[in-house]
């Protein structure tokens, strides 16, 4: 027993000293060689479900982009790991980036997006992700920041106007939301919003507890709100846990979703409950056939894969990639130096990014980091997504 | 009114699966004075491994119960062999720290083989609902709550009618007295641990029809120390009045009250049961005081 | 059993009150000290964010091994009063724009009051009761910064600009690693000091036998409450620290898996030493480091491996506590006091 724990004791000695010797060599964006990207996934935590694809489709762009020589010949180098939607691992990843001489980060959530804001300001390094919060468009708040997707507000504005159109008459509106900054996020901006445009909408937000395993308290304080109208601020699993708790109940109210339950993983898991609902998704869904969906659905096809398995969220982390790639791109065209600082620039300077109409054309400038206004509207038919309206703006 | 009996059947069909895996709980620590911190993590395999019997090996749901059943017991075994055995006589502290270790493991394997997504459920409870008085009511919260029912009706029958039940009520009552009888006191720790296992299984069979199968089950297995404190530690009647309680309120202030209070209260009721009467409603009066 | 080296004999109460006795503990010591200060040159920024971390955890462990180690009392709300000295020290210096020293001050103290309000179920409780009435007091105090909105701001995480003292701007982790390294080497110097002192003493013999602690005349009921406020206090610092190093200030930073992982460092480096506490630290936060980077270097032949990797780090720490505590439960400090002996006695076995 001693002996082995002396053995023990000096192997971890051994192991530590070797890993601390070792660390990454420097890549940098510079004038040749490949560029790097740092990635931050979350393929394993709380939100993995959604954050596999997403991450599937990063890499897959760039691996597609690469067999077609690239940008100008110059090869994208993704530096891409799993944080498990752990901060503190997400900071020493970023770190760990840094260290590497990438030019840009391509986070995921909010809670990452949140973290980083300030470092990345400081270190110059343009930050995608997939946290739309209307907080990170203010170039002057958050001059690295780049908000590929409309904003949670926005979305808020477009359910709230589609509602208000589909009731045709005064009624109540109840806002499911997650219990955390994400998922706050529009709520206040929703209830300015009816103030504004004066809409007969009673508004009142509920928190969904984490790990709940039924909301039938918050519903039955929805149902003497007199709601009608469910908007939920929330990822899939919990947001199918509510529709069908309310079909359950036979409650009658109809769902809006805004874009993180708006997915095939809701329908899934929801199964009959969902359908009738309203989904708000700024990326078209492969179940509506636009021409930007060809080229991801084809590289899948040549991997033996579909794009209609994959969903939605990889057609996001496709494009979100490629509004990137196209600034990448222009820096390349006017024989610039690769750096982050530059790619900001070029971002804001280049004309609108096509997405084959699986999205409006994405457009940054030195006022506005939003990349678009106003998202098409779908509505739950059959068990896949149908269009019910395109491009509203609020 | 309505609301009122809506919660109600929520209510008790929560403090039901909460009973079933608080009887465990007390289970454990009345044969073996362990506090079982993995009690959560056992009803997330119990779900998982329903989830894997129906879905991935295409199992018929009866006989994926069976094959949840002798997972529970083969794990609860197995854990109390080389996980606590070698802990007899340690610290509360170290005894503690290894259920938590234990919790860590498991639900990093389950996490290793079914990732984080939530799944679908394979269901066997009915899924209509049924209206009664101007209220919808689901069936398959009926159904849960008459299945928690039985299921606790057979154990305490167990412990009061069964050889092996009474022995495991001897060896809690004393230890010493319990071998001189001639009872295999290795043998009931190894029952109690099996048990518990198994009841927290069928908790998580029940989760995974009414709620899905996810890593939030887990959580829901942290709701226990509220329920077995308020009913006393060492009580299995207890247990299952604690367990309705604390299910009943949490609707209600959830219904009544909102704003996420509910997740709270259980932990505030474990407060000031502890402040006023820890030994629960029904637990004997043991507690060392200072 | 004998740790100590042979031959030493103390002449005077303060000789053998002094840390270090022997020219070889000294000499050990002086090679720590070297050590630590080379470290930010020798290693890369990926390590040293680590190295910034587990100083942090030394502060808020030490703070935890006090209570759990030294006094006997089972604590599982770590993360809750991590919470109280990080929101603290973040809204006094944003709102009441006190300069950060000052908070962070102030964030120790008003922890040390919580714990010891937190403490007074221990006056009554004992063991595993007093384990769940922590984990209690753990959710009840994060669910008040998640809905105390005036005051915590509720879920929406507050920002924090850097730390700046005199105009000079702690941005780099290079520059954090000496502020947090002064703040660790004063909690283990404080800390090991404690248990030299009367009040120390006071807690070691509540945990050994609380009421023949009582009939010697020891006000048990003052030490715990002293000991609950003593350990929050440290945990506090380490909150405070965390939210002007992050420069974020969460509650989903703070809860019950960071308790657990507190609590996991100071019994896997032993119970009720300061030493362990280090160890312990270094250990629980470089293990998960290396699985990841282990994994990073397989990612690139293996991609599946990536997604499994952070469930097999949950599953090793989990395994790493209980073969601690089935096989040396007295922790890594035992593991080196054996090394040292058996270097010591080679080659004989005792």
């Amino acid at each position: 027993m001693k002996r082995t724990s002396t053995v023990l004791a000096l192997a971890m000695a051994a192991t530590l000293a070797v890993a601390a010797c070792g660390g990454p060599g420097a890549d940098n964006g510079g004038e040749e060689g490949p560029i790097s990207i740092g990635v931050l996934s979350d393929l394993s935590g709380a939100t993995a479900d959604v954050g596999t694809p997403y991450s599937e489709g990063i890499r897959g762009y760039v691996d597609w982009l690469n067999a077609k020589d690239g940008i100008d010949g110059r090869k994208i180098q993704l530096k891409l790991n799993d944080y498990s939607y752990d901060v503190a691992k997400a900071e020493q990843l970023y770190s760990q980036y840094v260290n590497e001489g990438v030019v840009a980060v391509q986070g995921w959530g909010t809670g990452d997006t949140e973290a980083l804001r300030q470092k990345i300001a400081q270190d110059e390094l343009p930050f995608m992700s997939a946290s739309y919060a209307a907080t990170l468009v203010d170039p002057s708040e958050t001059p690295y920041n780049f908000v590929i997707a409309s904003t949670y507000s926005d979305q808020m504005r477009v359910a709230l106007k589609w509602i208000a159109e589909d009731a045709g008459a005064a009624t109540q509106v109840a806002v499911f939301h997650h219990d955390s900054p994400f998922g706050t996020s529009p709520v206040k901006d929703g209830a300015a919003y009816i103030k504004d445009k004066g809409l007969q909408l009673g508004y009142k937000a509920y928190p969904m507890a984490r790990g709940a395993t039924d909301f039938t308290g918050a519903l039955s304080q929805a149902r003497s709100q007199g709601a009608k109208y469910v908007v939920i601020q929330n990822v899939s699993s919990p947001a199918a846990v509510l529709a069908k708790n309310i079909r359950q109940q036979g409650l009658g109210m109809k769902i809006v979703c805004l874009n993180w339950c708006a997915d095939e993983l809701f329908i899934r898991l929801a199964a009959d409950a969902a359908e009738g609902h309203v989904m708000v998704q700024p990326f078209t869904p492969p179940s509506v056939d636009v021409p930007g969906h060809e080229d991801p659905a084809n590289y899948l096809k040549s991997k033996g894969q579909s794009l209609k398995d994959k969903g939605l969220h990889y057609v996001q982390g496709w494009y979100t990639m490629h509004v990137m790639a196209e600034g990448l791109r222009s820096l390349v065209k006017d024989g610039k130096d690769v750096t982050g600082a530059n790619l900001k620039k070029a971002l804001e300077e280049i004309d609108a990014v096509e997405t084959g109409q699986v999205t409006p054309p994405i457009d940054f400038s030195a006022d506005s980091h939003e990349g678009m206004h106003g998202t098409s509207v779908y509505q739950v038919k059959g068990g896949t997504m149908a269009e019910l309206a395109k491009a509203v703006r609020p | 009114m309505s609301t009122f009996i809506q919660l109600s059947v929520y209510g008790l069909s929560n403090g039901a699966i909460l009973a079933l895996a608080a009887l465990g709980f007390v289970l454990i620590f009345k044969a073996t004075s362990v506090i079982n911190f993995a009690q959560g993590e056992f009803l997330l395999i119990g779900a998982y491994t329903f989830y894997a019997a129906v879905l991935v090996f295409g199992f018929h749901w009866s006989l994926a119960v069976l094959v949840g059943v002798l997972v529970a017991i083969a794990l609860g075994v197995l854990v109390e062999r080389f996980v606590l055995r070698p802990m007899i006589g340690e610290e509360a502290v170290a005894v503690i720290m290894v259920t938590i270790g234990l919790a860590s493991m498991l639900r990093g394997g389950v996490q290793f083989f079914f990732g984080t997504s939530p799944k679908e459920t394979p269901r066997f409870l009915p899924g209509e609902s049924v209206s009664v008085a101007g209220v919808t009511i689901p069936y398959d919260r009926i159904a849960a709550i008459a299945i928690a029912a039985l299921v606790l009706t057979a154990f305490t029958l167990f412990f009061t009618r069964s050889r092996h039940g009474i022995a495991m009520r001897a060896v809690a009552d004393d230890q010493q007295a319990a071998l001189t009888m001639g009872i295999s006191v290795r043998r009931v720790f190894a029952m109690a641990w099996a048990l518990a296992a198994l009841t927290a299984v069928i908790g998580g069979i029940l989760l995974a029809n009414l709620t899905g199968v996810s890593q939030g089950i887990a959580g829901f297995g942290l709701v226990v120390f509220p329920v077995v404190i308020l009913g006393g530690l060492d009580s299995v009647p207890g247990t299952i009045v604690g367990g309705v309680i604390i299910g009943l309120l949490t609707q209600y202030v959830s219904g009544y009250v909102g704003g996420g209070l509910e997740q709270v209260i259980p932990y505030v009721v474990l407060v000031l049961i502890l402040m006023l009467r820890p030994y629960g409603l029904f637990g004997q009066v043991r507690i060392e005081r200072v | 059993m004998a740790a100590t080296a042979t031959g030493v004999y103390h002449r005077s109460y303060t000789s053998e009150l002094a840390l270090r006795h022997t020219r070889a503990e000294r000499a050990r010591l002086v090679l720590v000290a070297v050590a630590l200060l080379a470290l930010p040159w020798l290693i890369t920024p990926y390590w040293l964010t680590i190295a910034n971390q587990i100083g942090i955890a030394v502060v808020g462990a030490i703070g935890l091994n006090i209570l759990v180690g030294y006094t006997g009392q089972i604590s599982l709300g770590q993360g809750g009063f991590l919470a109280v000295g990080a929101y603290t020290s973040a809204l006094l210096h944003l709102r009441a724009g006190l300069p950060v020293p000052l908070s962070i001050g102030a964030a120790v103290i008003t922890t040390a009051a919580v714990g010891a309000f937190f403490g007074i179920p221990a006056l009554r409780l004992k063991g595993l009761y007093l384990a769940i009435a922590t984990l209690a007091s753990q959710e009840i105090i994060l669910f008040a910064v998640r809905n105390w909105d005036a005051v915590t701001g509720g879920v929406d995480a507050i920002s924090l600009p850097r730390l700046e003292i005199g105009g000079f701007v702690f941005r780099k982790d290079f520059h954090w690693y000496w502020v947090i390294l002064i703040f660790a080497v004063l909690a283990v110097v404080t800390a090991r000091n404690l248990f030299r002192t009367g009040l120390g003493r006071q807690f070691m013999a509540v945990r050994d036998h609380d009421i023949a602690a009582a009939t010697m005349g020891i006000d048990v009921t003052r030490a715990k409450v002293f000991a609950f406020a003593v350990s929050s206090g440290y945990v506090g610092l380490a909150g405070a620290l965390t939210a002007h190093y992050t420069g974020i200030v969460t509650w989903e930073r703070f809860t019950l898996d960071v308790s657990v992982l507190y609590l996991a460092i100071v019994i896997v480096g032993g119970l009720g030493t300061i030493a362990g506490t280090v160890y312990g630290a270094v250990f629980m936060f470089v293990l998960p480091a290396l699985i990841t980077r282990i994994g990073q270097e397989l990612s690139a032949s293996f991609p599946d491996i990536v997604q499994r990797f952070p469930a097999v780090q949950i599953v090793i720490f989990g395994l790493v506590i209980v073969l601690f505590l089935i096989f040396e439960p007295r922790g890594l400090d035992r593991i080196w006091q054996r090394t040292k002996d058996y270097i010591r006695y080679w080659p004989f076995r005792y």
